[in-house]
């Protein structure tokens, strides 16, 4: 269900992600029954048991996640930065446009 | 001091965070007339805590962002009159908040801070006390969290001269999915960006709120958070958060500018949200710093019905 294009730019060019700060991390699973865009898998049997399986499923400049996580684990790149980027790719297509 | 509230704590028995919750809220009830909703009772046995939660405001101390005490209060129906999340305030001030389950020097320094803040302020702003909106200024830190809003002089909250209301109407076209109806304006001045929040630009000023995407997706909307009169916001940067018991939500400024106003409506009546997000449930006006530069990555009626369209579709929201 993810967006191919984030302000006509292709979604997997934009690096928006969370990170998860698995010192932090106490495996709630809060951010996985959240999250309906399925970012995140849980792995039951291994030792870190929470990874980002699909972060080009994550919704650009979307932190709803970190904002519902307890132990404040999850965290997110710079929005102006990422801004900036997709300014910059914008213009990248327009010049090979 | 703070005084008349029903206080619902988080019970802290799992984080640094809780402990320090817990403690407030008895050094709140043991100073004034507060009275603690003890949040594991509560949700085996209503009976003890209906008619106290029925007669007093509600002051919710949530520990973490896990925000436990104010999904009981959704759960049990309670309006959230006053909260504060006790994370958030360790960060405000800096302060990193341990592993240690006990009240040690520091977890009690950081206590003083907030029961101290807490009675400066009222000193201050006695209006504060009972939570009841009042006239006095606004300054920064916990106060403001607690009593913000409705604490702001008539001249801070006036609508522009040029009162957008009077102007704006709107045409909306409608999707539908089973009992859910999206409306989407399509006022000419009306633009989106691609995390469902509009903006009605009049002149120098925008005014803006989320779409009927947002709102249906969260349901019930029970706290509305605010940006603060004055603050400057980046083109997607948060201009505030509103959340329901189902999650909470950013929402992404569509413009770069200047907070002028805020709905103060939404903070007594976060369910205007719900009835219509373009109209009495808009969340704040702002000063344009680059409307024709932030222009550039937002999108006009068509394309975001399309994208909306597409992600009814996709979801299957029913």
């Amino acid at each position: 269900m993810s967006e191919t294009t984030f302000m006509g730019v292709e979604r997997s060019l934009i690096d928006w992600k969370p990170v998860i700060d698995y010192r932090k991390c106490d495996y709630c699973m809060e951010c996985v029954r959240f999250c309906p865009h399925k970012v995140f898998e849980v792995r039951e049997d291994e030792e870190i048991k929470l990874i980002i399986k699909n972060p080009h499923n994550c919704v650009v400049f979307c932190r709803a996640c970190s904002k519902l996580c307890g132990p404040d684990a999850l965290s997110f790149p710079d929005k102006n930065i990422t801004t900036q980027r997709i300014k910059e790719i914008r213009k990248e297509m327009e010049g090979h446009g | 001091m703070v005084e008349n509230f029903a206080i619902l704590p988080c019970n802290g028995l799992d984080k640094c965070a809780g402990v320090i919750s817990r403690e407030l809220a008895i050094r709140l009830s043991e100073q004034a007339d507060n009275k603690i909703i003890c949040p594991v009772f509560y949700r085996v046995s209503e009976t003890k805590y209906n008619k106290l939660a029925a007669e007093r405001p509600l002051f919710v101390i949530d520990g973490c962002q896990t925000r436990c005490a104010s999904k009981l209060a959704a759960e049990k129906n309670l309006k959230i009159a006053r909260r504060i999340i006790v994370a958030d305030e360790a960060k405000n001030r800096h302060m990193e908040l341990t592993d240690s389950l006990r009240i040690t020097e520091r977890e009690a320094a950081l206590i003083d801070l907030l029961i101290h803040t807490l009675h400066e302020e009222s000193w201050n702003h006695p209006a504060a006390l009972t939570g009841s909106p009042g006239s006095t200024d606004r300054s920064e830190g916990l106060i403001d969290r607690l009593f913000d809003v409705g604490n702001k002089s008539d001249t801070d909250l006036r609508i522009p001269a040029e009162d957008l209301d009077a102007s704006f109407d709107f045409d909306y076209e409608t999707i539908q999915n089973g009992k859910f109806i999206f409306r989407i304006p399509k006022n000419r001045d009306i633009f989106f960006n691609e995390n469902d929040c509009w903006a009605r630009v009049s002149g120098n000023r925008a005014r803006i709120g989320v779409t009927d995407y947002v709102q249906q997706n969260l349901s019930d909307i029970l706290y509305f958070y605010p940006p603060e009169v004055g603050d400057e916001i980046d083109q997607f940067g948060e201009l505030g958060t509103i959340e329901s018991s189902k999650a909470v939500f950013e929402l992404v400024s569509p413009f770069s500018g200047k907070v002028i106003a805020i709905n103060e409506k939404l903070e007594k009546n976060p369910e205007l949200i719900n009835e219509n997000p373009y109209e009495l449930g808009w969340i704040a006006e702002i000063e344009l710093t680059d409307p024709e530069g932030d222009k550039e990555l937002l999108i006009g009626f068509e394309k975001y019905f399309e994208i909306t369209k597409k992600k009814v579709e996709d979801a299957n929201v029913k």
